[in-house]
């Protein structure tokens, strides 16, 4: 899987007040350390380390992680929606790089 | 001759050989110095930062102030045994409110024996609804995996587990 596949995931429909569950994964390595034949040879430090979430351009999720989040960085967080409208989520990591994507949530 | 029989072997020992300096070349350049590209790490509470010993992190996330058990408002779920260190669910739910004034404004998931044993801070807004957050994590061995919720008024709240793991997960 190439590196920094968003992929979101809400449900189909919500109703007004309903707190919704997103669901987000990020394809990424989540390295310390650069591996030859098994055996590490050197420092490297890849991973994500920011995650924000917005809806509708209000921030409503943020997070910080470590290298001690699991490859392929899996996250599930709460929206309560009032209206129809976008959730959009970036991750950054220590390479300075972002992958982001975003998701319809209507009524 | 030897043309003759590996087509391609001479220039795929080749590119490897290419392949092998650029890699030892690149490691040389991002150990140790501070490339622009790596400009990020001094914001990240991540490695390279050094190690810590739980109290330690304690001390630094909250300053000695008192950490109440949740009592049964604050859920984690997570496995008895984790096959595999490298990747252990966790399914955070709080029982907690989320009004403008008073509601969970970070999770702090803290596994004691990681080298730096928090592993993610989760950060809610009362527009949130419910302070319900999942997510998989490495841990190193056995080891009590602990949540703590940081209400805005500064109020904390911890519950923790121990998750026994079989194989560790952060590479040895």
């Amino acid at each position: 899987m190439a590196v920094g596949q968003v992929r979101i995931k809400v449900p189909e429909k919500a109703k007004a007040g309903e707190v919704v569950i997103v669901r987000v994964l990020v394809t990424h390595p989540m390295e310390v350390m650069k591996f030859k034949d098994g055996k590490p040879v050197a420092k490297q430090y890849n991973y994500i380390h920011r995650v924000e979430a917005t809806y509708n351009g209000k921030p409503v999720f943020e997070a910080e992680t470590t290298q001690s989040v699991s490859q392929n960085p899996l996250m599930a967080f709460p929206v309560r929606v009032m209206e129809p409208g976008t959730v959009k989520v970036t991750f950054q990591d220590t390479q300075g790089k972002t992958y982001t994507s975003q998701a319809e949530i209507k009524f | 001759m030897d043309r003759m029989r590996e087509p391609f072997g001479r220039s795929r020992r080749r590119t490897l050989k290419l392949l092998g300096a650029v890699g030892v070349a690149a490691g040389a350049l991002s150990v140790g110095t501070l490339l622009p590209v790596e400009v990020a790490f001094a914001e990240t509470l991540g490695m390279p930062q050094p190690d810590e010993k739980v109290a330690d992190t304690m001390k630094r996330l909250f300053g000695g102030r008192p950490v109440q058990d949740a009592g049964g408002r604050l859920k984690l779920d997570a496995p008895l045994i984790a096959e595999n260190g490298a990747v252990v669910p966790l399914k955070i739910d709080a029982e907690l409110p989320m009004t403008k004034d008073n509601y969970v404004k970070n999770l702090y998931v803290i596994a004691d024996k990681n080298r730096r044993p928090m592993n993610a801070r989760f950060s809610l807004t009362p527009e949130a609804g419910r302070a319900s957050v999942s997510t998989n994590i490495r841990l190193a061995s056995t080891s009590d995996v602990r949540v703590i919720a940081e209400m805005n008024t500064g109020a904390l709240y911890e519950t923790k587990r121990e998750v026994k793991v079989t194989v560790g997960g952060c590479g040895g």
